[in-house]
């Protein structure tokens, strides 16, 4: 049976769809940690921002929620399966868009979403209208059989996403989804990426586009130095702060200094 | 089996969109086999058919000296003359020309030696039947000699046991045509002819070993192999290479988020990379047996048992992608993997015997080519091509070459946890 056409479904009546506790992650070599006893928790519907600065955790926690990094301690659940014994029945239902292109150069748009569609095991029936709705939607279909070494970065990026999105996945890891494009290309993301909210996907974002992250998350957390500094809708934290915009708080609670 | 069919679609199309990849892997060894097959010829025929000189002088001129003559014509080891250029063929001329260095044995039948056989065994036989009519003991003259001090012993051995070995034949015969006279003489009913088949002794006929127990291949049956094993080893650039580029551009990092075990990507890598090692194998082969004839070269002999070929390709082949996946998961960079792995292959491939052949390689090295895989696979092909083994005899060297490709991947899924952590 397929795990395109039937896992999403099967934890719909959830709530909390991600939960975190005590994670912790040191590097070998490094004598700090990447991620001090994390705790948080992303519920049904939500697009769920996690900012911070350089070096701050979001990228190792997304890795290790995504099955790339195996965390020294804490537990994970996603969809109710634990990310320790269970990441084969948590892979099907997620969907992953680097901040790398992460696509094959030499070969199509076409190409390269036929091989992932494969991979996520969807029927070829099924897999091509939905390449070819998805190329249409972002505006790639007179493009389609172009290799992506021609594309230009606005492009690589939406093929990126369009390759995280091919088996309708239930949670959305979007990793720097926009960074170095134009408008336009930022515009037809992030509105595709709300209407794919609306329709049930859950989103884990990173950015370190705070204008972009105030208006599209629905809740953020604030990490530094691998712990929560701060949680909660962005319109509250900035109230709660007294700052005019989501900046001014980053700026607040994480500092002025230098990050690498 | 959906999954595992995008996996090989993405490989198949990452090796057809790379020309100079593949070029480098087919065009380059079927160029290198010709060269080296037209290159080495001249080579392999000094040591393999060179033959040895021999001086004869048949003084005898009847049944033993043409058996003789005949038997060492047939040896196809020796490069018999009956004549000299310069001189009248004597004992003495022929021990000359032999001390000289001209020939490296020389052979001197003295006259009537199948006749003194033949009277001193009548004179024998009649003594037996205790006939009035034998006479006194006839003396006879031995078969003589001369032999280069350079020539190898086991070329001695060769002409001394073809000489005494069609003596005894003569004396037999003439033993039982003697006594079957004598008989029918002595009983009052008759008898036919004492008849002994000269097969009653069945032999097995065993591969030749003239010196060390070795084979040696021709031109053909060395270099196809062994340019063969090189262009499958030769795989591991681009193999590790497509790895390592798919680990850089994050496709590799995509994969593993998604419901694809690592194991299941490594087998993607090695279907379609052992399509690739076979084909060029095949053409190899095929270039061995219908283009190298056509450049005055031997044909290559393949031998008759094709599941030991098929046997020794496939686990050929699964030991380079093993070595490639080993390369491709620990090597940091493409530049790295490349001078890594070509610089390796080559090393391997000079050690196993690809360019000298082993057997004339010095004692420590025929010792230290055993640690290389290409000469696994070599002394496989060999086995089947030269010596028309079949499956049993090529077992070891699948087996070793087999048991490198699972240490290699093994290798490969360990240092690929231990990085994920």
């Amino acid at each position: 049976m397929s795990d395109f056409l039937f896992a999403p479904q099967t934890q719909q009546t959830m709530t909390q769809i991600i939960e975190i506790k005590n994670l912790q992650k040191t590097y070998k070599g490094n004598v700090n940690p990447s991620v001090d006893g994390l705790s948080l928790s992303v519920e049904e519907g939500e697009i769920f921002g996690l900012l911070g600065p350089n070096g701050a955790g979001k990228t190792t926690t997304i890795r290790i929620l995504c099955g790339l990094v195996t965390p020294d301690s804490g537990d994970v659940t996603v969809c109710g399966y634990s990310i320790k014994n269970e990441m084969d029945k948590i892979k099907p239902l997620i969907g992953v868009v680097p901040q790398d292109f992460a696509l094959y150069p030499s070969l199509t748009a076409v190409e390269n979403l036929k091989i992932f569609g494969g991979i996520y095991n969807i029927p070829k029936k099924v897999l091509m209208p939905k390449i070819d709705s998805l190329l249409e939607i972002f505006g790639l279909t007179t493009s389609q059989d172009r290799t992506i070494e021609k594309y230009s970065g606005g492009m690589k990026r939406r093929v990126n996403l369009i390759a995280g999105l091919l088996h309708n996945p239930r949670i959305l890891f979007l990793d720097e989804p926009t960074v170095g494009i134009d408008v336009q290309s930022r515009h037809v993301i992030i509105e595709n990426l709300k209407r794919i909210n609306q329709e049930g996907t859950i989103m884990i974002y990173t950015s370190h586009h705070l204008d972009e992250a105030e208006h599209f998350c629905t809740s953020i957390a604030l990490v530094d130095d691998g712990r929560i500094i701060c949680k909660g809708t962005p319109k509250t934290l900035i109230e709660e702060a007294g700052a005019k915009n989501l900046e001014e708080l980053f700026l607040q609670k994480t500092g002025k200094k230098l990050r690498d | 089996m959906r999954r595992f069919k995008a996996l090989l679609y993405k490989d198949i199309l990452l090796l057809i969109r790379d020309l100079p990849g593949l070029a480098m892997m087919f065009i380059m060894p079927l160029a290198l086999v010709i060269l080296m097959t037209y290159l080495q010829d001249s080579t392999f025929n000094s040591i393999t058919e060179n033959k040895i000189p021999l001086l004869l002088l048949d003084e005898d001129q009847d049944s033993l000296g043409i058996s003789i003559e005949r038997s060492i014509r047939q040896s196809h080891i020796f490069n018999v003359d009956t004549t000299l250029k310069e001189e009248r063929l004597t004992a003495s001329s022929l021990e000359k020309a032999v001390a000289k260095g001209d020939y490296q044995i020389g052979i001197v039948i003295p006259k009537n030696t199948t006749e003194n056989i033949r009277q001193s065994i009548r004179q024998s036989v009649l003594k037996t039947f205790g006939s009035d009519s034998a006479s006194t003991a006839i003396e006879m003259d031995s078969i003589a000699i001369f032999v280069d001090p350079t020539t190898k012993n086991s070329f001695k051995s060769t002409i001394i046991s073809s000489i005494q070995e069609y003596a005894a034949k003569l004396q037999t015969g003439f033993v039982l045509r003697e006594v079957s006279i004598e008989v029918k003489r002595l009983l009052p009913i008759p008898m036919g002819e004492i008849e002994i088949s000269e097969d009653m002794i069945g032999i097995k006929e065993q591969y030749a070993r003239l010196d060390q127990g070795r084979l040696i291949p021709n031109s053909v049956q060395h270099n196809v192999p062994a340019w063969g094993m090189f262009a499958v080893f030769f795989i591991v650039i681009s193999l590790a290479g497509s790895i390592i580029k798919e680990r850089e551009d994050g496709s590799f990092t995509r994969l593993m988020t998604m419901p694809c075990p690592y194991w299941l990507y490594l087998m993607g890598k090695a279907g379609v990379y052992l399509m690739v090692c076979l084909l060029q194998l095949l053409l190899m082969f095929l270039m061995g047996i219908y283009i190298l004839p056509m450049l005055g070269l031997p044909a290559l002999e393949m031998g008759h048992c094709y599941g030991a070929i098929i046997l020794m390709s496939i686990s050929s082949s699964l030991a380079a992608i093993g070595y490639g996946i080993a390369i491709g998961k620990i090597a940091t960079s493409n530049q790295q993997s490349a001078i890594f792995g070509s610089i390796s292959v080559v090393i391997m491939a000079a050690i196993g015997g690809v360019w000298i052949p082993v057997f004339v390689m010095p004692n420590i090295m025929q010792t230290l080519s055993k640690i290389s895989p290409l000469n696994w696979g070599l002394s496989g092909y060999y086995d089947i091509f030269v010596r028309d083994g079949d499956l049993l005899s090529v077992l070891p060297e699948s087996g070793t070459l087999l048991v490198f490709a699972i240490l290699c991947v093994v290798t490969a899924i360990v240092y690929d946890r231990k990085k994920r952590r």
